[in-house]
Parts: structure tokens; sequence; C-alpha cells
């Protein structure tokens, strides 16, 4: 298991590395906003920790391994990469569906880990609720009695949540060399995951801009068209 | 080209036909854009039905999300098909209910315009259940309970609304509703065309030849134009910019048997009626409301009692615009989280709907002659 | 002083025509851009996705096949045969002079650089189409230890060149390219 993470960190290496800005003081993520596109050196982080600790529990059902280029990879670095997942068939390849962890159904009470495809889109508050649940476990209060199995998260609807604080520092080791604390453990996975959930959002604003600025072009001309038709009628 | 057109011409006359009854139509000089809500009704249709063939090309109604999701993720500008068809519908249902507060307010469906009148709430009716059948078909968490829900609620009723609706949905939803459905979705979609095809047969007919009249082309080709690329503007903007406007979010959980939402809320443009269907208790109560609310925009021509071609004085357009507040209220309502307060006010803006119709308008109305 | 004002009224309304006639054809073309651009998405949604190609163009480990056996996969409804070379048939076969063989091939054209321990062929016999022996050691190979023909005869080498029989044409390549050390893809 080491020997495959260790595989996974050195592959990763091998990919264009941005340098790591700032995105923790206070959270932000690049593909917020209007004009926001994905931080690809992120979403490689946020894809490094998922296959590091959210992968034991938690599916990506629509997810295939041939979408990793989009993060900026190579085909052959995204089927390196699948090579290193072990399949009941055999080694991954790229065409096939994210590995799904065999979870034990009656495992955290019959709270079973959700899919991850959709998750930060099903969710309200999206990325930042990903990140802000990452972040916020804390010891219960004194006048609140913990459910057998369950831990206090401030930022979970009921604040008592099944799944057990899953990143601590450290828990990962970046190949572009950002600091791996929990809180940018948890800003990448949010990328990742908002990646994951809206695959197609660089595309859309980049084509929607474009269409936009098209369309107020033909509208302009349209008026001006119109105004000049019915000028000469009267 | 001379010899060409002339061939075609005695055989199908194609130019001439086109010439003389859609450029050559007569119409006043005055007419406002907001008379190009019917067309951009019937644009935003003829868009749905072209993206939903695409999407019925990849769509599987056995495993309906995971197909959209293939759809979305795997098929080269899927994600933008399926954009184009979501917000699709709700710039669709936004020119719809422009369209017919529109005729409210001018008070178009006195006579001679009840027919059509009728037809445009035909229209409206045929895109409701088209709209709610699609939803169904996304088969997230609430297309999947609402499924469940309409469907026992229908094969529970008796009589005659039990009977319809059990053919309609094929009994309690099971694993092959979703077949059926898409093709009733797509039956009652191509059927909302032909309606608006008639509707704008019906308007032709009582159209008065006006005083000063301009012809459609170029005068009001170049305005419907106008009013189409500022529709495509909005529309683009919303498809690339907030892809998610009027989802829910939950509809993004895959459709679980075993999990049940907290609130089960239908698409944005069935709130209105939804509100005032549940002030009822019960599964037939629900449809009473529906129906009647429906019962009082078809009586309108005749519960609206001023003289045919009175234009409506403030009183009357105060009311109309407060019966708009009053349905987006209703609409309000039912996305907020259930508590007394939203009980209470969905139960006082149908009980104000109800009124508007059958008390204040024909008091006001009454006293309004040319 | 009325003609003047008539004269420009009429050379103003003929300008205007003009700019109208010249915004009208703008206003059109722009359009039409317009309609095209959004017309292809919904045309290319038809042509093959990103699926469709991985099931046309699946991807084979390869990476795990002992030296002197063949894997034998089905690719387009074909048996695809990927052999792996021991250094003893590479030497045997490497500098053989193309002329001397039926069907002339020499080594990098049966190969790819940089791979050339592997050699993948449509396992059908050129001749009578029937499918070859020859991918497990212990199959009968022919004199050259590559495949042979259990319908006619033939006889190939291990880079699936034809040595004998009744067959004249050297064993079809697939298209395929090594993704990397252990892994190919077809298509």
């Amino acid at each position: 298991m080491r020997l495959f993470l260790a595989a996974l960190a050195v592959l990763l290496l091998a990919a264009p590395a941005a340098r790591a800005e700032d995105t923790l003081n206070p959270p932000h993520w690049q593909s917020e906003g209007v004009f926001g596109s994905y931080d690809k050196a992120a979403l490689q982080r946020g894809f490094l920790v998922y296959q590091t600790v959210c992968a034991a529990c938690h599916s990506m059902n629509e997810l295939h391994y041939r979408d990793l280029t989009d993060l900026g990879l190579s085909t052959a670095q995204a089927a390196a990469i699948a090579s290193t997942v072990k399949l009941s068939t055999g080694p991954a390849t790229l065409d096939d569906i994210f590995k799904a962890p065999a979870v034990n159904a009656s495992a955290f009470g019959g709270a079973l880990p959700p899919d991850m495809s959709t998750l930060v889109a099903a969710r309200p508050g999206g990325t930042r609720y990903v990140y802000n649940l990452l972040t916020s476990y804390q010891n219960a209060p004194a006048d609140v009695t913990l459910l057998p199995s369950h831990y206090y998260n401030t930022a979970y609807p009921g604040l008592q949540i099944a799944m057990p604080p899953p990143l601590k520092d450290n828990a990962v080791t970046y190949a572009d060399g950002t600091k791996a604390t929990t809180a940018q453990e948890a800003a990448d996975a949010a990328a990742f995951l908002t990646w994951a959930a809206n695959p197609d959002l660089d595309d859309s604003k980049e084509i929607g801009l474009r269409a936009v600025l098209f369309l107020v072009f033909l509208t302009i001309i349209a008026i001006a068209t119109k105004r000049k038709i019915w000028r000469e009628s009267l | 080209m001379s010899e060409q057109t002339s061939w075609l011409a005695t055989r199908l006359p194609v130019a001439a036909t086109l010439r003389a009854q859609v450029m050559g139509i007569l119409l006043p000089r005055d007419m406002p854009y907001a008379a190009t809500f019917a067309a951009l009704v019937t644009g935003a249709v003829i868009f749905l039905i072209l993206s939903g063939a695409v999407l019925s090309v990849y769509y599987n109604p056995w495993h309906g999300f995971d197909s959209i999701q293939f759809i979305i993720r795997d098929v080269n500008y899927g994600w933008l098909i399926h954009g184009f068809h979501e917000t699709g519908t709700t710039m669709l249902f936004g020119a719809m209910y422009l369209l017919l507060f529109r005729a409210i307010l001018h008070r178009e469906y006195k006579a001679p315009g009840e027919l059509v009148w009728f037809l445009k709430l035909a229209v409206l009716l045929l895109l409701l259940l088209t709209g709610f059948l699609g939803f169904t078909l996304a088969d997230g968490a609430q297309s999947y309970w609402s499924l469940q829900n309409a469907a026992l609620a229908v094969s529970q009723m008796g009589g005659l609304p039990g009977g319809l609706g059990n053919w309609f949905f094929g009994g309690p939803a099971g694993p092959s509703t979703l077949a059926r459905l898409v093709v009733l979705h797509t039956a009652i979609a191509l059927i909302v065309v032909l309606v608006l095809a008639i509707h704008l047969a019906a308007k032709r007919a009582i159209a008065r030849i006006p005083g000063r009249p301009v012809a459609l082309h170029p005068y009001y080709t170049s305005q419907y134009f106008v009013a189409f690329v500022v529709f495509c503007l909005i529309f683009a903007v919303l498809v690339f910019f907030a892809p998610h406007l009027g989802e829910s979010r939950l509809n993004l959980v895959p459709a679980d048997s075993l999990v049940v939402p907290a609130a089960i809320t239908p698409p944005w443009y069935l709130l209105p009626e939804t509100g005032i269907a549940n002030t009822a208790a019960s599964a037939m109560g629900h449809l009473i409301n529906f129906l009647a609310a429906f019962a009082v925009l078809f009586a309108l021509p005749w519960l609206d009692l001023s003289k045919p071609g009175t234009p409506p004085k403030f009183l009357s357009r105060v009311l109309s615009y407060i019966l708009a507040l009053d349905l987006i209220g209703l609409a309000i309502t039912q996305t907020a989280a259930t508590s007394i307060l939203t009980g209470i006010l969905s139960v006082l803006f149908t009980a104000w709907y109800f009124l508007h119709f059958l008390v204040l308008l024909p008091l006001a109305t009454a006293t309004e002659t040319n | 002083m009325a003609e003047l004002a008539k004269v420009e009224h009429e050379i103003e309304l003929a300008v205007d025509h003009a700019r109208r006639d010249f915004l009208k054809i703008l206003t059109v073309a722009t359009a039409g851009v317009g309609i095209a651009a959004v017309a292809w998405p919904f045309i290319d949604a038809l042509n093959p996705g990103a699926e469709t190609l991985a099931v046309s163009q699946p991807i084979v480990e390869v990476g795990g096949i002992a030296p002197n056996t063949g894997l034998r996969v089905v690719w387009l409804g074909q048996p695809i045969y990927i052999r792996k070379l021991t250094d003893q048939q590479i030497a045997d076969n490497q500098f053989i002079v193309p002329d001397t063989l039926p069907d002339p091939a020499d080594f990098t054209s049966r190969v790819k650089p940089g791979y050339e321990t592997f050699v993948v062929v449509v396992g059908l016999n050129t001749g009578i189409p029937c499918e070859l022996l020859g991918n497990d050691p212990s199959d009968p190979r022919g004199p050259y230890d590559g495949w042979s023909c259990p319908c006619d005869g033939s006889i190939y080498d291990p880079l699936g060149r034809v040595r004998s029989g009744p067959a004249a044409k050297n064993l079809a390549i697939p298209k395929f390219t090594f993704l990397n050390d252990s892994q190919i893809q077809f298509g």
C-alpha cells in the first residue's frame, strides 16, 4: 500500500507543477466567481488526497481514470496512475470506473459513505460546505451526548456525523512541496470534488463569455437594423 | 433560376405562399415587443424538442441518473445539450407565464378571444405535464420521490381520476415506469406544437385589419428577431454561468428507494400550482384544488364582467399585478422550510387567488364600460 | 429652396438605404454564424464520445505476458495475438534478408520501435481464414517457433511473417499504440 502511494506521489511529481498559491487565508478557490477556472495543481493535490484517504470508503462511480487527463496529466500519466489500482480483474486501465471500495453494509451504523461524483453539486454550500465539514471536527461540548460511533462536527446538519475525522497533518506528501496541513488537504480535496461534480466548468465559462459577447453584439446590430427599417416607413 | 422557380412554383408554390400568408400579413404599427411572447414560447418548445431528441439518443430509462451523467461527461458537448434542455425549460416557462400574465393584463380573453385564451391554458397544462415528466426522468432523489408520490396517490384514487391516472402511469412507480414516461414526455411535447399552431390560427382568425397596417416582413420580422436575440442572450447567461438555476440541489443525489428527502419539491414552474393544491389534505383534495384553480382561469372571460372591448381601468390592472405577486408568494412558501408560518401563508395566498377571480374581479369590472 | 431640401432628403434616404442594406447584411450574416455555432454541438453530440471510443479503442494489459507465450484478445470481432518474443527468437529472425521470404518484410516493419519484444498480429491465417495455433509453447508452432494453421498447414515465424504453406501474405497487423511498457491501446 505504501509502495502504491509512493508510486502515485512520484507520478504526480512528473506532472507539470504550479506554484502552490495561498488558498487558505481566507479559503477561496480559483474556480469560484464568474471568470474563475480550475487550478489544476490544486486538483492534482486533491486527487492525491482522495486516492490516499477518501477512496478507502467513498466510491466515485461516474468518473473514469481517463478523466484524469482533465487535471493536466498526460494520457500516459493517467494510464500509469490507473495501473497502480488493483481491481478484481487485474490492474485498472484508463477506461475503468474509479475503483469502488468494498464497504460493509453494516459499517458506520448503516450510514453508508455516499458516492462523491456529484456530492459538491448536491450539498447546499458546495465547495465551501465540503471544506468546512472536513475542518470542523471538534470535541463535543459538555451538554451534548454523542450517539455511538458518531463524531461532533459543527458544519454538519444535526452536528453529529458518522464519518470519523479523515484528515490529519501530513496524511499525504505533496509532490509540489505544498505544506500538507489539514486545512490545505481539505481545500484541495474540496477543489477535486468540485471538479468531479462539474468537469465542464472551464469550458462552460469560456464558451459562455464568447457567446454572451457575440449575442450582445448581435443585439445591438439587430436593434439598429430594426430601427433603420422602421424609420424608412414612417 | 427563373426556369427552376417556375418548375417548383407550378408544383408546390412555396415562395408565393410564404409571401402571401406569412410575409404579407398586415399588422398594426404599434405592436410592442411584449407581443412576441407567443413566438418565443414556440421557439423555446422547438429548441427543447431538438435538444431532447439528441438527449434521447443516449438516455437510458432503466438507468436514468447514470445515463444522464454519461451524457454530461462522455458525450461530446453532452453537458451543453443537457444544459440547453434544462435551462431551456426555465426560459420556456418564464415566457409562458409572461404570455399568460400579459393576456390577463390586457383582457385578451374577452370576446371574441375566449378560444385563444382556452388554447393558451391548454398549452400551459400540457407544458406543466411535460415538464413534470421531464423532471421525473432526471432520476434524482427529488424526481424519484415526486414520481412515487404522484403515481401512488393516483393509483389509490377511485373513479375516473384514478382510472385515468393508473392508465397514464401504469400503476405505482416501478423500474419500468421511466421507460413509458419517456414516450409520454415526447408525445405530449409534440402535441404542444400542434396546440400552439392552432392557437396561432385562432389568433389570426379574430385579428382585425388595422387602420394603417404594415406588412410582417420586414417590419415585424426585424422586431421578432430583436426579441429572439435578447431571449437568447438571457438564455446564454443562464446556461453558461448559472446552469443549475431553478434545479433542486437534492436532485443531483442519485435516486435511492431507501432514503426519502426531508422535503419533496417539484420544479419551480410547478410551485404555484403545488401551493394551491397542497392546502387540501387528501390526494383527491389536491386534485380538486388544482382543477378548481384552472377552472376559474377557464371561466375568466365570464367572471370579468366588463363590456367586451373595454381597456382595463386602474383597479383591474392593480388587481392583476397583485394576483401575480400572490402566485409568486405561493411559490416562495413552497420552497421555504415547512413551518406554521408557511402553512398559514399558503392558505392565505390560495384564498386570495380564489377571492380574486370569484369576488374581486367581478366587482371591479362590473362597472367598467368604454 | 424647397427643391434643395427635397434633393437633400432623397440623398439622405438613399444613403440610409445603402447603410440599412449593409447593416441588414451584417445582421443576417452574424445571425447565420450564431445559428451555425449553436447547431454544431447538436451535430457533434452524435459523434462517438469518450465512452464509445473506449469500447472501440480498448486498452490491453501486456506487461504480464510471459516470454514465448501469446495473449489472445478479441477486438472488432477478430482474434488478436500478442506474443512476447524471447531473445533467441529475436536473434533468429532479426537479420533474415526479406527477399528470401514469400512476403518480404523486415524486422522493423513487424514491431513497434522501442518495444521490439512484442509482436501484435491478427490471429487469422491469410490463406483459408482459420484461427492460428501457437500462443502456448506446447501448441504446434511449426519449424520457426511461430504459428501454424490447422486448416491448410501454413507456417508463420514469431514475427507473423509467412514462411511456407498455401498462405501468401504475412499476418495482418492491427492499428495500435503502446501507452507505456505494459499497456497497448487499439485503434
